[in-house]
């Protein structure tokens, strides 16, 4: 069985800067694999570890995002891909998917993607939908447990979503999300990290998928991009003691008819 | 292509608050783009289709089908498309659930349309639709404009805009659309309801704890009782969660739930980025720390420096008293 995890590159915080040029300049913050997509990946290892075959490590990244690859490998993964092209600076979520999906049909065999819910940097959690519909897969998204995983048959699986879950079952290949809930991501041992450290993924490029710039263009222009609006000042409770203070609290709540 | 399409959504008998924002939207864009405003209820919500004439539609399209009891991407994308082929629409809204995003994103792809998530504001600019979302963690408000020619789906973030009033005297035709051999490939074999499921989305007072309680027993002892004297529900930072003190249902923040209530009490959370990220547009923040330097102070509203073990019992008290529970 051949299972693709696809692993997107986000600032491990948020707290990132606007270039005159409108792009994100997240300059000094370390780059980690999304939060999401690590249960991802753990969950493909896992589902590997039963039933054999591959589960290949992609993303879409620069080359200094190797390093995170081999991170992806030396916590199971078999295989990784880097898919790397000046062309892909500046994707949208779903001209994201499309480079995914050239890759995964070059790929071949593939019998189901795992990714990330969203990624914590643009948050939509389009890519998944987007994916299996280019794809032409059944999706199953904000996956929380695996119940049933049938190398060339059927996934069962519950969709956690906000007050029910869903059990719901597909055939292979498929495409699917999955939330934090579904597992504990593992640390890969210092001797695995040693052993891929020289590992060079190969690396794919737009001529290598057969993406030409039309493919690659977002549908929409970004006409604006600024900072949220400040908060007004606040203000501090005083008080000589707790009883004071939580007494003006209480008093500043209901005038401000929030209780 | 000057029409807007709402996706609408029930709630019992009744019209989602989300589809009656929509409606109202929806109708002030038809408008500015010199066309009809229309609504399409899927399987269930054809109950409650007719009530959307009510609220601003023109025409009002439903798609019924057995394969349409439960949601499916394939049902429900299947159905938005022959409304779309009969309405051709410039605009599509929805809303932004679980179920609208698997669904919205997987008709924008389909459609080749232009797909914004989370859209907090949506404008027609010189015959252009252009849409703003927050990004990363609501550090950064992005607006893009949409090309003429393709439909855009947008996937609208609850209380963005004011909900539609209802006009009783007002109604809109209710045209049936047919959809042939539908055959969704996901199979829905059960639903159950959550167990302990925490709606923080949805609730208009939240109480959060963090570290500052010390430990979980704190938590317990401090946290759900003011959040049940305010009527409201109880979350905890990401540090807490990851300790094991409350379920991963309740944390708000980059990586768990992104919410936005009238209120919103921080209880010994030092208001680290990540957190931040999922509560900055709440109306009202109330920061109550020992750290007169945590970060969270940056953000609230009111701020009270003190000892949370001291502070909140008082607190719950003096709530209880005033509001007589």
């Amino acid at each position: 069985m051949h299972i693709v995890v696809c692993l997107k590159q986000v600032p491990r915080d948020n707290s990132v800067k606007i270039r005159p040029d409108l792009t994100i300049d997240a300059e000094g913050i370390e780059k980690i694999i999304n939060l999401f997509d690590e249960y991802a990946l753990e969950e493909g290892i896992r589902w590997n570890e039963q039933h054999g075959g591959k589960v290949t490590a992609l993303s879409i990244g620069t080359p200094e995002w190797v390093e995170q690859l081999r991170r992806a490998l030396a916590m199971g993964a078999t295989d990784a891909l880097l898919l790397n092209d000046p062309a892909f600076a500046q994707l949208d979520t779903i001209t994201a998917a499309r480079v995914a999906a050239a890759a995964i049909r070059k790929l071949g065999d593939v019998d189901l993607v795992i990714t990330g819910r969203n990624s914590t940097d643009d948050e939509s959690g389009a890519f998944a939908p987007a994916l299996a519909r280019l794809l032409g897969w059944p999706q199953l998204t904000y996956v929380g447990k695996v119940l049933e995983l049938q190398p060339g048959g059927a996934i069962k699986a519950e969709r956690h979503l906000e007050s029910v879950i869903e059990t719901v079952t597909c055939r292979l290949p498929a495409v699917m999300s999955v939330i934090k809930d579904i597992n504990e991501p593992r640390y890969p041992s210092l001797l695995k990290i040693k052993r891929v450290a020289k590992v060079e993924p190969p690396v794919w490029t737009a001529a290598d998928l057969g993406l030409s710039a039309a493919d690659l263009t977002p549908t929409a222009q970004l006409v604006e991009r600024v900072p949220p609006p400040p908060r007004p000042k606040g203000e501090m409770i005083d008080g000589p003691d707790a009883a004071t203070k939580v007494r003006k609290l209480v008093d500043k709540l209901m005038e401000y008819q929030v209780i | 292509m000057s029409n807007v399409l709402v996706i609408l959504e029930a709630i019992g008998n009744d019209l989602a608050a989300i589809s009656r924002e929509l409606l109202g939207k929806g109708r002030q864009l038809a408008d500015a783009l010199g066309g009809k405003l229309a609504a399409l209820a899927i399987g269930p919500t054809t109950a409650v289709a007719a009530q959307a004439g009510n609220f601003g539609a023109d025409q009002v399209y439903t798609v019924q089908a057995p394969a349409l009891a439960n949601y499916t991407t394939d049902g429900y994308v299947a159905a938005a498309k022959a409304a779309v082929e009969v309405c051709q629409p410039a605009l599509i809204l929805a809303g932004t659930g679980f179920q609208m995003r698997d669904f919205g994103a997987a008709l924008a792809t389909d459609l080749q349309a232009g797909l914004i998530v989370d859209a907090t504001d949506i404008q027609v600019v010189e015959g252009a639709i252009q849409a703003t979302r927050p990004s990363h963690g609501g550090n950064v408000i992005n607006t893009y404009r949409f090309a003429a020619g393709k439909p855009v789906v947008a996937l609208v973030r609850k209380q963005s805009f004011p909900e539609a009033t209802a006009q009783p005297e007002r109604s809109a035709p209710v045209t049936e659309l047919a959809i042939a051999d539908l055959h969704p490939r996901v199979e829905v074999q059960a639903i159950a309801p959550k167990v302990g499921a925490v709606n923080l989305t949805d609730a208009a007072i939240i109480v959060t704890g963090g570290r500052g309680l010390g430990n979980k027993d704190n938590y317990y002892r401090l946290i759900p009782p003011l959040a049940e004297a305010l009527g409201g529900a109880y979350g905890a930072s990401r540090a807490i969660v990851d300790d094991g003190w409350v379920p991963y249902e309740h944390q708000v923040g980059q990586t768990g739930k992104t919410v936005s209530p009238k209120l919103y009490i921080a209880a010994g959370v030092s208001g680290a980025i990540q957190h931040l990220a999922g509560m900055r547009t709440s109306r009202a923040i109330v920061a109550i720390n020992k750290d007169p330097e945590a970060p969270i102070f940056r953000i609230a509203t009111l701020g009270l420096v003190g000892d949370v073990n001291e502070v909140l019992p008082l607190l719950t008290e003096e709530i209880k008293r005033r509001l007589n529970r």
